[in-house]
């Protein structure tokens, strides 16, 4: 009964993929978004969703008609060799600064909350370290092991979101506009980057059993995923009500604060252990897709080599900046305002390219004989 | 091959098991000094402030049967300092153990400091240690809080922690006191339109009490006499825009705890003046709160109107006249007696609040934000400048589940 080695099943890619999408819950993207839209801040990953949802889908429509190709060479066929490695280099770049500075997130997290006075090379060095083991051991292995973890990740977030309830007020939704219609429309383009990991996960299509599965995983996990931030960001705002913008990480304050009645108190520690683990396969995949981007463009065929080396360079990005305020403040916010808007253009020329190359008529032809 | 492949993993173990210690962080429990309480004084140096801080020993109470070390349950020191922050490093002077905040319960403010206008101030810095749990308690006390520690020798319960543990837990459950977590300090601050109640404690009694009617004391005013602690928990300070502008009781603290929705009080013994004739002149009643409030307003004139229902569940629990409540008319007669008896009440601690202090002494301003669409016009509203002027109509609803032992059967018993 040996799996067929080398494919992910549906299963291990939306487990994959909600882990990834899903952790920007816990970290410190609904203090932004708090800021942005107040407490109308939960409508806006449902209305970025909608947003982005266009451009995805031209581009899963696009990729599918390449049977198990993926997105870089896809675009490289479409886009001509020179225009293309342009391309998937500006994708790479991005995609590179975005994990060094998530990475980096995760590091500050975990030393304000946890690991006060371990210095933070050591600490980036030990989650970098985790990571380039997961990616080597290749992308089989992360499936199995995010599908093995996902049910924990989602039922701690459910169970703390039970206990929560307790002390929130769900009068803190209110006014339902938070601070205007027009502010939440402007915030939900803003935020578009919220999704621009499915945009990076369609490079794992030729590991797919089919493209099938992939469409129907992406989409899976695009709507649960849009869900849980939405609720994650509803949970923040009742419990919080206008204190949720100046915590800035309100995941790790919300687990400080309850407690499982008066004699279990103290209970951060056990969904701080089911968080990281969370977060390790984040940065696995994350790994290993940049590995394989960067092999693709430079046609290195074992790019499994290269994701020490990798990571490596973005520990040592992500260790430049000064303090967390310069991480999620200027930096962050840089990546994703190019990243948003990038990939979604890359998307949309990669669909008109292909309908004006006829390559959808093609496909037609193709499949009436 | 093997063999090199065998130490190869050994060694790798042995390097993870070097990780589990935590790095820097390694935590020895020997070397920890666990803080249960702070407390916070005004200090005679300028721009300073007084720091006490209560260490339970852990040793202590810990060890099952006999063998209990000799040593004392706690220790606790008072210094001056800048502020919380630096008192924490400020302290290990004295102490020879690494300070942890990660038990700490309580947070005492003397009335002095809280009064201080600085207070907000101090009390803010509180956020940037992520040691401190937002689910500690915010109190004040009568006395200097470095007096009050010292002060407070608990007979029975001489672990510190247990002790405030159950008295914070018993006290909110009775209603005497505010579930004042420094998570409700720090978000009311924030929403800056209602008054936030804080704890109010003593630990020295009052020389001669004035006595006065069921729960309508403050802290160090229950007259008891006996062998017990002198530390008291009841009623509230009050604070607006996070500087302490004065008391209520703990009758009022009662009633503030039923209106707010978001505290878990379950059910108080009140006393209602007794309609029917008779020498007793009060019925003790249970009051139980399960349904939520149900508020509605009009704001559009000038003085907005907030109309407040209470569904109140009743079990009487004496009956002094004898009265039998088989019948309708009796069952009305109290029905009526409860209602306006609670209504007055309520009435009586809102329009109080509203006159003295200006605003709410629970989150009302809640409800008033359904009728606005935006945050903008919600501000532009003023809640805080509009509730000064805000007409009040309380009204309970009554519903007694329960009238009591039936009379006759009591009559039989006697004879």
């Amino acid at each position: 009964m040996k799996q067929k080695p080398g494919k992910l099943g549906i299963r291990e890619y939306a487990a994959i993929a909600i882990l990834m999408v899903g952790s920007k819950a816990t970290e410190d993207t609904p203090a932004f978004l708090y800021t942005g839209s107040q407490n109308a801040a939960w409508m806006v990953p449902i209305l970025s969703a909608v947003v982005f949802f266009v451009p995805l889908f031209l581009l899963i429509k696009t990729i599918s008609l390449f049977q198990g190709k993926n997105l870089f060479s896809v675009i490289q066929q479409l886009l001509g060799k020179y225009i293309g490695f342009l391309v998937c280099l500006v994708i790479f770049i991005i995609s590179s600064l975005g994990i060094s500075y998530d990475s980096r997130t995760y590091i500050d997290i975990i030393k304000a909350f946890y690991f006060n006075s371990t210095p933070h090379l050591v600490l980036y060095a030990i989650l970098m370290a985790i990571c380039t083991y997961g990616a080597k051991k290749g992308i089989q292995h992360i499936g199995s092991v995010s599908y093995l973890i996902v049910f924990y990740t989602l039922l701690s977030g459910y169970f703390i979101f039970i206990i929560s309830f307790q002390d929130s007020n769900f009068q803190a939704i209110l006014p339902i506009w938070g601070s205007g219609i027009p502010r939440i429309f402007k915030e939900s383009i803003h935020r578009l980057p919220l999704f621009a990991d499915f945009f990076l996960l369609t490079m794992l299509i030729p590991y797919l059993k089919s493209s099938k599965e992939f469409r129907k995983g992406t989409w899976i996990a695009y709507s649960y995923v849009t869900i849980h931030i939405s609720t994650a960001i509803l949970m923040f705002i009742v419990l919080f009500d206008r204190s949720s913008g100046a915590i800035g990480y309100p995941f790790h304050t919300l687990i400080r604060y309850i407690s499982l009645g008066n004699y279990i108190p103290n209970v951060e520690i056990i969904f701080f252990v089911i968080w990281i683990m969370g977060a390790f396969i984040r940065f696995t995949a994350f790994l290993y897709v940049n590995a394989l981007m960067f092999g693709y463009m430079f046609k290195i065929k074992d790019f499994e080599y290269l994701i020490p080396s990798l990571a490596a360079i973005y520990l040592m990005i992500g260790i430049i900046p000064e303090s967390s305020m310069d991480v999620s403040h200027d930096l962050k916010p840089m990546v994703q305002s190019a990243a948003g808007p990038a990939f979604a253009a890359i998307s949309l020329m990669v669909w008109i390219a292909a309908l004006l190359k006829g390559e959808f008529k093609h496909a037609k032809n193709k499949s009436g004989l | 091959m093997l063999r090199i492949k065998v130490v190869c993993e050994i060694l790798v173990i042995f390097l993870m098991i070097s990780i589990l210690t935590g790095c820097w962080d390694r935590e020895e429990l020997e070397d920890r000094a666990y803080v249960i309480g702070i407390g916070l004084d005004r200090s005679e140096h300028k721009g300073k402030i007084q720091v006490t801080m209560l260490l339970a020993n852990p040793e202590v109470g810990s060890v099952q049967g006999g063998g209990g070390s000799p040593e004392k349950p706690r220790e606790i020191i008072s210094f001056d300092a800048n502020d919380i922050i630096a008192a924490k490093g400020t302290v290990n002077s004295i102490i020879s153990r690494i300070i942890s905040y990660d038990l700490l319960k309580i947070i005492v403010v003397s009335e002095e400091l809280a009064r201080d206008s600085r207070f907000t101030s101090i009390i803010y810095d509180i956020i940037n240690d992520k040691e401190i749990r937002m689910n500690a308690y915010l109190a004040v006390s009568n006395e200097k809080a470095s007096e009050y520690f010292l002060k407070n020798k608990p007979r029975m319960e001489t672990r510190p922690h247990k002790y405030y543990q159950y008295m914070i837990h018993h006290g909110i459950e009775n209603g005497l006191i505010p579930d004042s977590t420094l998570f409700r300090f720090f978000t009311t601050l924030e929403r800056g339109s209602d008054l936030f109640l804080a704890m109010n404690t003593a630990a020295k009694r009052e020389k001669s009490p004035r006595y006065k009617s069921e729960d309508e004391y403050t802290a160090g005013q229950v007259e008891a006499s006996g062998e017990f602690d002198d530390t008291q928990f009841i009623g509230s300070a009050v604070f607006k825009d996070g500087v302490m502008v004065g008391k209520i009781n703990g009758l009022e603290t009662v009633l503030a705890n039923v209106l707010d929705d978001s505290t878990n009080i379950k059910d108080l013994l009140v006393d209602v003046p007794n309609p029917f004739p008779g020498r007793r002149k009060q019925i003790a009643v249970r009051l139980m709160k399960r349904e939520k409030n149900k508020v509605k307003m009009d704001l559009k004139g000038e003085r907005p109107q907030i109309f407040i229902t209470i569904p109140l569940r009743v079990v009487l629990m004496t009956n002094p006249s004898k009265v039998d409540f088989s019948e309708k008319r009796n069952q009305e007669i109290i029905k009526k007696a409860i209602k306006t008896h609670t209504e007055n009440l309520y009435e009586k601690l809102l329009l109080h609040t509203q006159k003295e202090y200006k605003e709410a002494p629970y989150p009302l301003s809640f409800y008033a934000r359904k009728y606005f669409g935006t945050i903008q016009e919600f501000e532009k509203f003023n809640w805080a400048k509009k509730y000064q002027n805000a007409v009040i109509h309380m009204k309970s609803e009554i519903k007694i589940i329960d009238y009591g032992k039936k009379q006759s059967e009591i009559d039989k018993g006697e004879k």
